[in-house]
This record gives structure tokens, C-alpha cells and sequence, in this order.
């Protein structure tokens, strides 16, 4: 990794000498710069550059493990969150109940992600399911999460493989380069330059595929998304799950939208505990996005796919988990017929026509009933695995995640304890 | 013109044995009625029950105090003609011929439903016909180790969306049934349980699932008011052959098998899936039941039967979409 400070020689040493420590301890770019640049002249040239293999947008559920793959594969690597932890809709969404890692038995997803969820729950003193049992309903086999531990852990792993994390920051604009991209990222006080050969896209809506004008898929009409809080008795974190609210119309497009989404989560909060009079214990700070833009890629899954469990040629991981499609109604799951482990080819992970860019999480390309099930936190984790393999590999060998050798893909999953199609 | 005279009423007892007897066999004429066309409801049954029992005891007044009348009817030729049609009424709706079923089968009371099981080598069939326009036939094909001689205990039943028996089958009243079917004994058990805190209310919501679909009424599953949102349910099959050894294993499980019926899709044949083997579970001195994937500790009993099939003939329901009810286009 490699970063060049483009402003004064003070400036430089000092980032330097915070750089130089990543190694043992946590590089937190953005705030290392807000504190040596805070008296700097506004300019509107980046103040920062850094030269890594792999950059990772978004560091939520699939981001988070993409980028921990990354590093231990060898690549040096950034990962920018715009919040101010890792973990995404697990931690600041709340979801800390991750599924579905089994089915039908079998453990069928495990890897970083499956590391990180077991590491917090012994940490935590929790319980797991027992995954011999037959769960009568499918979020039996969720896992209780203590989200604050998850989030920690998450860096702390990041961190012990120099994974450089950059919080608060988001790409402004990108350019293609002879040897990959030029990423242009602000947060507050920070303007980065980050080149790169490799993007993994695992913003949620696909958002660098759309600034690189990239089709992708939105419906009319998002699914609801979820207001997490807690009223009355206290909240224990990892041993229950939370109420939760429906946001009507939550849509996490842009910041405008997601601003919206969150007030009205919280006036319905309010709306709550004015009309319950119990004390609000806990509120997750947003909403849980269900559904953004998903991308038009080299391979579509279609609920037909799922459903039946087509072993993809180009399966790179495993999803378990019912067609889930929550309306204005509500959610009406749809399970899976005994035996069925659906597959996700790495062509869902790829932007049609792209080169050098990958996505992980909920914007895989599928239809949206396919996407209902496809969303999820483990099978996301599962894909931002294959995706932080595949960027890897590509940056390493000079080629587009897309020509990588599948065997070579499938041997460096192994190699880190996910589970491979058909090895389950 | 002579005034009518004043025709004799008799003693009190008389007059109050007369009208209540004519009037509580109004309730139970009406009441017979609306137990034969509507679907199942404790309430309306209940009420035909009781006041059934309270007519008999009326009747047993009646003819003490009419028993002189009563007499002389029974020395004339009549009473044996009406003896014949009684007996001959009776032994009919007994043997239940053809059309007799059919006028049955008008009843939207599934109390009364048809139900057969038979066997052959082949395997075993089991017929459940709780209206005409919804018939199920569960077909289970016997498998390698199944034998004639020697079969399987089986239990059938229907579980609502919250996994709580709503109606058996096929079941067992021998004193080992607990042993052998362990599973359908506890839902039973669990079954009469709510049931009882219910107290007698069919719709129990709090005690099966916080959700509104759960009532314990097979018919508002098979035959649901609401015909633009029927409810799931399953239909489940305990099987378990006694001392089938395997491996170490002195007797394997019983098996459990189940298949959900959604009429808001329809299908005509269905295959019932292998859930796995029951376990009873003790937490804090609570007993509880968990379905268990099959495992090693399964063998022979995998192959009892090779095969189940459930083939709903719903009628005209199946070719209006599944979302209309009966006879409706």
C-alpha cells in the first residue's frame, strides 16, 4: 500500500509516521487527516493519495468480509465506509441476527464470515443453533449476534492484515487507468485520489457500478424497510432479537432518500413510545435497507434458479434462504423444498462488459424474487468472500476478476475455510 | 254461537313437560340444521349435544305422563311399521351406501367427513374426503423394508401454520401410542392443551402464534370463509416400525413426513417430504418435541416407504385459480 501526501512536507511526515504504524495498530485515515489538515486552505485537489490492489466501497456485510479476504489473500487494500463502523445493516442497521449459514442439516456457508459471527458469539457467551435440528420456522437458524463485539472484531481483523479502513468517506468520482481506476473519494476534511486495480462494489445499490454508467435494475417500488428499536425492558444485545417498524418507501438511492427514511423510522418510533408511555431502550441509528438498485450482469439469477437450486457452472458460493418479499402487507416467506441449496455463479457478481470491477451483497444481479432470498446476511458474507478472492486473484495476475481461473478461486476459498459449491 | 270451551291443559307438570320439550326441540332441530351446514364449530355442536341430553330426560317425562296413550299405540299393528322404517333408516345411514355419502358429503361439518384407509402389498391409501369439492387421497408406496405381516404404526394429522395438530387422521387408541408414535402423542397432547386454555374458544391466537393464522379449526383451512386468503397448512405422517434394530442402535425413531397444502396455489399432487426423526427435548422441566435431520442413526427405517403422494381433487375450486371457492367462476 502506498500513500503520498500531495500538500506539505509536515503533513507528509506526520501521515506518515500514522501510516507507518498500520501495522500494529488501526489506520484510521480520515481522521488522521482531519487532524493534521484541519487549519489547511480549501483547495479541490485530494489531499491524500493512496495506491493499493484492491478498493472496497462499502464496508457492510459483504464489504467487510471482501476486505478481510483481500488482505489475507495478499493484496493490499482500502476499504471506505460512509458510517462510522463496519458491519453495515448487522451493526448500524441492527440486523444482528445473521442467516442462514445451514440447510437442511449441513453448514453450507462459513469462511470470514462465519469466523467473525462465531468469534462474537463465544466472545459473548451466546448460543448457536443446533443446526441437526429441523427449525419450524427459517430465522430459528439465525444466529444472535452481539452487534457492538461484531463491529470490533470486524476491525480488528481488518487491522491484523493491514486492510487501511477509511470512515466517513465515500468515491466522488472514477476514471479508468492503463493499470485499473483512479477513485476520487471525499469524507468530512479528507479528499483521497485512490488508485487501484481492483473495485469490489459492495455499497448496497451498486453505486461506483452506476457512476461508471453501468445498467443496473431498480423496482418502482422498494420493499419496506425496518426501524430497529427497543421499548419497555431493556435491551441485551447477541441474546434477542429487537421490535422493529416498517419504513414504508425506505429507499437508500441517495443521501436525500436515506435521510428520509430515517426521520420517518424515527417519528414512528416516537409515535411508539408516546402512545405505548414505555421508555425507549434502544434505537438503531438507521434504517435496515432491504432492496437498492441491483446490477445487470454476466449471469442473472432468477427465482426459477433459486427455488431449484441450480448449481451455476461459475458457482463461487452458496445462499440459503426463503423467498422473502416483504410488501405493504408484510412478508409472506416462501421456503425452499427439503435438499435445495441455491448457488450464485461469480457472472452475478459482474457488471456486463465491465473489467476490473466485481460486486458483493445485495446487488447481485437477479430478479427480484431471487434477490428476496439472495439478500441476506450470510449469503452476502458468502459472496463477499468469492468477490475479495476474485478482486485479488485479478489484481495479482493483471486480468478482470471475470477471466480469473475458477479453480484457482474455488482453491483460495478452500484455502480460507469457505465452503465451495458441492464441497458442503 | 257457544263459546269455545277451554280445552283441558292438565296439571302444571303437564303443561310445563309439553312446552319445554316442544320448545328445547326447536334448538335442537335448529341447531342440527346449522351443525350439518355450517363447518365445525364447538359451540353450535355443544349446544345440540346438551340439549339433546336435556330433550331425552324431557322425552322420559313425556311418555310418564302419556304413558297410558303410549300403551294403546304400542298394541296396535302401526308400531311395527314405524319399528321397521326406524330400524331400516338407522341401518342405512349406518352402512353409509353411495348416495347416502353424497347427501353426507353436502355438510360443511368436517366432524362428519369421510375417511378410509386400506392396504395392499403395495402399499397404503388413505382417503379423506371432507367435501365433495375437496378430496385427499395420501398414497404412501411401501418401500424395502416394509412388512405386511408385521406393518409400521402410522399416524396422519393436520397442523396449522403454527405447527399445532388440528386434526388426526389416522391415530391410535392402544395403550402403547405414546411409545411407538411419540411425536403425534405430544401434538395431541399439546393440541388439547391449548384447547383447554382456550377455554372451548377454537380461534386461539395467543396460545398458538401471535398471528391470526392459527385457528384449530380444520375448516377455516380446507373450507375458509375468507376465500381470497386461505391459510396454509400441513399435512403430517408419523411412521415407525416397532423394534426395527440398526447398527448399534437396538430401535431406530419413528420417521416424520409432512407436505404443506396451500390452496391459494393449488396442486393436484404433492410429495410428502422426510422432515427427519422426533427427539424429546426437557428444558427447565418442560417437555418439548424437535424434529431432528435423519442421520446415521437412521437405516432400514429410511426405506418403510419409498414414497408418499398426496392428490387433492378440489373440484370446481381447482379450475377457478385456487382463489375462488367452490363453485365459483
Amino acid at each position: 500500500m502506498k500513500d503520498t501526501d500531495q500538500s506539505t512536507a509536515r503533513r507528509k511526515f506526520l501521515q506518515q509516521s500514522i501510516l507507518g504504524s498500520a501495522g500494529a495498530g488501526l489506520a484510521i485515515a480520515s481522521t488522521t487527516h482531519v487532524a493534521v489538515g484541519a487549519d489547511e486552505k480549501e483547495n479541490h485537489e485530494p489531499e491524500l493519495a493512496t495506491e493499493v490492489d484492491v478498493l472496497v466501497v462499502g464496508g457492510g456485510t459483504a464489504g467487510t468480509i471482501a476486505a478481510i479476504q483481500a488482505g489475507r489473500a495478499g493484496a493490499s487494500t482500502l476499504i471506505l465506509e460512509r458510517n462510522s463502523q463496519l458491519g453495515g445493516t448487522m451493526t448500524t442497521g441492527g440486523v444482528a441476527f445473521p442467516g442462514l449459514f445451514d440447510a437442511w442439516g449441513k453448514q453450507i456457508i462459513a469462511g470470514i464470515g462465519w469466523e467473525l459471527v462465531k468469534e462474537s458469539v463465544e466472545l459473548d457467551g451466546g448460543k448457536f443453533p443446533d443446526f441437526a435440528k429441523v427449525p419450524q420456522r427459517h430465522w430459528q437458524n439465525q444466529i444472535y449476534v452481539n452487534q457492538f463485539l461484531y463491529a470490533i472484531l470486524a476491525e480488528e481483523k481488518c487491522e491484523a492484515v493491514g486492510v487501511q479502513i477509511a470512515y466517513y468517506e465515500f468515491p466522488q468520482s472514477i476514471a479508468e487507468t492503463p493499470d485499473g481506476w483512479q477513485v476520487d473519494c471525499v469524507g468530512f476534511g479528507t479528499r483521497r485520489r485512490v488508485l487501484c486495480k481492483q473495485i469490489i462494489d459492495c455499497s448496497g445499490g451498486a453505486e461506483v457500478v452506476g457512476m461508471l454508467g453501468f445498467p443496473r435494475l431498480r423496482e418502482e417500488e422498494r420493499q419496506p424497510g425496518s426501524m430497529l428499536f427497543k421499548i419497555g425492558g431493556g435491551h441485551l444485545p447477541g441474546r434477542e432479537q429487537v421490535h422493529r417498524l416498517y419504513v414504508h418507501g425506505a429507499d437508500s438511492t441517495n443521501s436525500r432518500t436515506a435521510t428520509l427514511a430515517n426521520v420517518t423510522g424515527r417519528r414512528s418510533v416516537l409515535a411508539k413510545v408516546r402512545k405505548e408511555k414505555k421508555q425507549l431502550m434502544h434505537l438503531q441509528p438507521e434504517t435496515g435497507f432491504r432492496e437498492s438498485y441491483r446490477i445487470v450482469g454476466e449471469t442473472m439469477v432468477t427465482v426459477n434458479d433459486y427455488t431449484s437450486g441450480k448449481r451455476f457452472d461459475d458457482a463461487i458460493s452458496n445462499a440459503f434462504y426463503p423467498v422473502d418479499l416483504h410488501t405493504k402487507s408484510g412478508v409472506k416467506p416462501k421456503p425452499l423444498k427439503p435438499g435445495t441449496v441455491p448457488t450464485i455463479p461469480l457472472g452475478a457478481l459482474i457488471p456486463k462488459g465491465s473489467r476490473n470491477i466485481i460486486v458483493a451483497g445485495r446487488s447481485v444481479c437477479s430478479d427480484r424474487l431471487a434477490n428476496s432470498g439472495l439478500r441476506v446476511q450470510a449469503s452476502c458474507m458468502g459472496m463477499g468472500q468469492a468477490a475479495g478472492v476474485a478482486a485479488t486473484l485479478a489484481a495479482k495476475n493483471n486480468t478482470t476478476p471475470f477471466e480469473v481461473s475458477l479453480q484457482q478461486i474455488h482453491q483460495v476459498l478452500r484455502d480460507h475455510d469457505a465452503i465451495v459449491p458441492g464441497d458442503a | 254461537m257457544p263459546k269455545p270451551s277451554k280445552p283441558n291443559l292438565g296439571s302444571f307438570r303437564r303443561r310445563f313437560t309439553t312446552l319445554l320439550t316442544a320448545l328445547t326441540f326447536v334448538v335442537l332441530a335448529v341447531s342440527g340444521i346449522l351443525a350439518f351446514v355450517r363447518p365445525f364449530s364447538l359451540h353450535i355442536v355443544g349446544l345440540h349435544a346438551l340439549i339433546g341430553f336435556l330433550v331425552v330426560l324431557l322425552v322420559i317425562l313425556h311418555v310418564v305422563n302419556n304413558i297410558r296413550p303410549l300403551k294403546g299405540y304400542l298394541h296396535s299393528r302401526t308400531v311395527w311399521i314405524t319399528l321397521v322404517i326406524t330400524v331400516g333408516l338407522s341401518g342405512v345411514i349406518l352402512l353409509q351406501p353411495g348416495p347416502v355419502k353424497q347427501i353426507i358429503g353436502l355438510s360443511k361439518n368436517l366432524g362428519p367427513a369421510l375417511e378410509r384407509f386400506e392396504t395392499s402389498e403395495d402399499g397404503m391409501v388413505f382417503h379423506y374426503d371432507p367435501d365433495p369439492q375437496y378430496r385427499m387421497t395420501l398414497t404412501l408406496r411401501t418401500g424395502g423394508a416394509f412388512d405386511p405381516e408385521n406393518p409400521p404404526r402410522i399416524a396422519i394429522w393436520l397442523e396449522n401454520q403454527s405447527f399445532y395438530h388440528i386434526k388426526t387422521l389416522l391415530g391410535s387408541n392402544s395403550v402403547d401410542t405414546e411409545k411407538f408414535l411419540p411425536y403425534w402423542s405430544y401434538k395431541r397432547r399439546e393440541y388439547e392443551k391449548a384447547k383447554k386454555e382456550s377455554g372451548g374458544d377454537m380461534e386461539v391466537h395467543a396460545v398458538s402464534s401471535p398471528t391470526e393464522n392459527s385457528s384449530f379449526d380444520p375448516a377455516d383451512y380446507i373450507l375458509p370463509g375468507d376465500k381470497e386468503n386461505p391459510m396454509p397448512y400441513r399435512l403430517v405422517v408419523e411412521i415407525n416400525q416397532e423394534n426395527d434394530a440398526h447398527e448399534s442402535i437396538p430401535d431406530q425413531p419413528p420417521l416424520i413426513y409432512a407436505v404443506e397444502i396451500d390452496n391459494a396455489y393449488p396442486a393436484a399432487f404433492q410429495l410428502l417430504e422426510l422432515m427427519g426423526y422426533p427427539k424429546q427435548e426437557l428444558e427447565e422441566g418442560k417437555e418439548s418435541w424437535a424434529i431432528y435431520y435423519a442421520d446415521e442413526g437412521v437405516g432400514s427405517a429410511l426405506e418403510l416407504i419409498d414414497s408418499g403422494l398426496l392428490t387433492i381433487d378440489r373440484g370446481e375450486m381447482s379450475s377457478a385459480g385456487g382463489k375462488t371457492g367452490r363453485g365459483e367462476k
